[in-house]
């Protein structure tokens, strides 16, 4: 095995998380250097919702389709974005994704706001860092942040952006947002 | 080798599932569907390789992840994982783990603060 150790090129990861159709794809594509790709993960139909796995044969897999992103930050830093499964029931992906990530960007419909909860959930019970981005549907203005974060009960600390997913300006600028609070609180916890 | 024989990339002629012996797990290693590979100095040009493990060889000119060979060979990110796992093991590719590999962590402070700097600059 060679050069395992190099850690001349570092590749990151994002998560995308959020409730079906609220715009993971649609984040994820727009901020994507790469034309929009899909992959699939092999899975062993035992991790899926059966409660019984010891009657499922190790070989029975299906695949689950994710969407991913890339944008090359420099010369060595390579950040991917993963688009998570929506549908509840693919979530035992998520643990091997989020696997030393960056943290993730939960995306939020305010006219489907429920549909959130689990993805934040989530986040917060295995203590990864996260933004709660508001994807500005039209009509979804109406709210201000005090009565969204009420809403979600979002812990202080945790950032609450509004954004447009189809703009990659938008997308940018809810990273940075995500970046800044993994930095603080990896700060704050190596202090 | 550089002539295909027509239609050869069209369809594929062997099962996936053939090329890794019916392997969807590499032999001990961890690899995230992150971790990039890069051609090593003295892999050279494989002609005598397989198909797909050729064109795994050819697209790590440039560094690629594991979950980017899969999208583009269209096989799942286990198979593309055994793949690479092979080649490494031959000598062709250099892999590259994320530096909180193998712990629970996330990446370190220097590493967010690169990070930020980057997206800040574009």
């Amino acid at each position: 095995m060679r050069a395992e150790q190099d850690t001349t090129l570092i590749p990151l990861k994002v998560l995308v998380a959020g409730g079906f159709g609220v715009g993971k794809t649609t984040l994820v594509r727009s901020m994507s250097e790469i034309p929009p790709l899909l992959t699939e993960q092999a899975m062993t139909a035992a991790s899926i919702g059966v409660d019984d796995a010891a009657v499922v044969p190790d070989k029975q897999t299906t695949t689950v389709a994710m969407d991913f992103g890339r944008i090359t930050v420099d010369d060595s830093l390579i950040l991917y974005l993963f688009g998570t499964p929506g549908q509840s029931r693919f979530w035992f992906m998520w643990d091997e994704l989020a696997r030393g990530c960056v943290g993730a960007v939960v995306l939020v419909d305010l006219r489907r706001i429920d549909d959130c909860f689990p993805a934040i959930d989530y986040f917060e019970n295995r203590r990864l860092p996260f933004v709660v981005a508001v994807n500005e549907f039209p009509g979804t203005d109406a709210y201000d942040d005090a009565t969204i974060r009420d809403a979600l009960a979002l812990p202080p600390d945790c950032p609450l952006v509004r954004m447009d997913a189809r703009r990659a300006d938008s997308g940018l600028t809810t990273l940075i947002t995500l970046v800044e609070h993994a930095l603080a609180r990896t700060t704050a916890a190596a202090s | 080798m550089t002539a295909q024989e027509p239609g050869r990339e069209a369809g594929r002629v062997v099962p996936v599932y053939a090329v890794t012996g019916g392997r969807t797990r590499s032999t001990g290693r961890d690899m995230p569907v992150e971790a990039l590979v890069t051609v090593t100095a003295a892999g050279g040009r494989p002609t005598e390789l397989q198909l797909e493990y050729r064109t795994i060889v050819e697209l790590a000119v440039a560094p690629i992840s594991i979950v980017e060979i899969g999208a583009t060979l269209g096989v799942p990110v286990g198979v593309a994982r055994v793949l690479v796992g092979d080649l490494a093991d031959a000598g062709y590719l250099d892999i590259h783990l994320p530096p909180s590999a193998g712990s629970d962590g996330g990446p370190s402070v220097e590493v967010l603060e690169r990070l930020l700097e980057g997206l800040r600059a574009r």
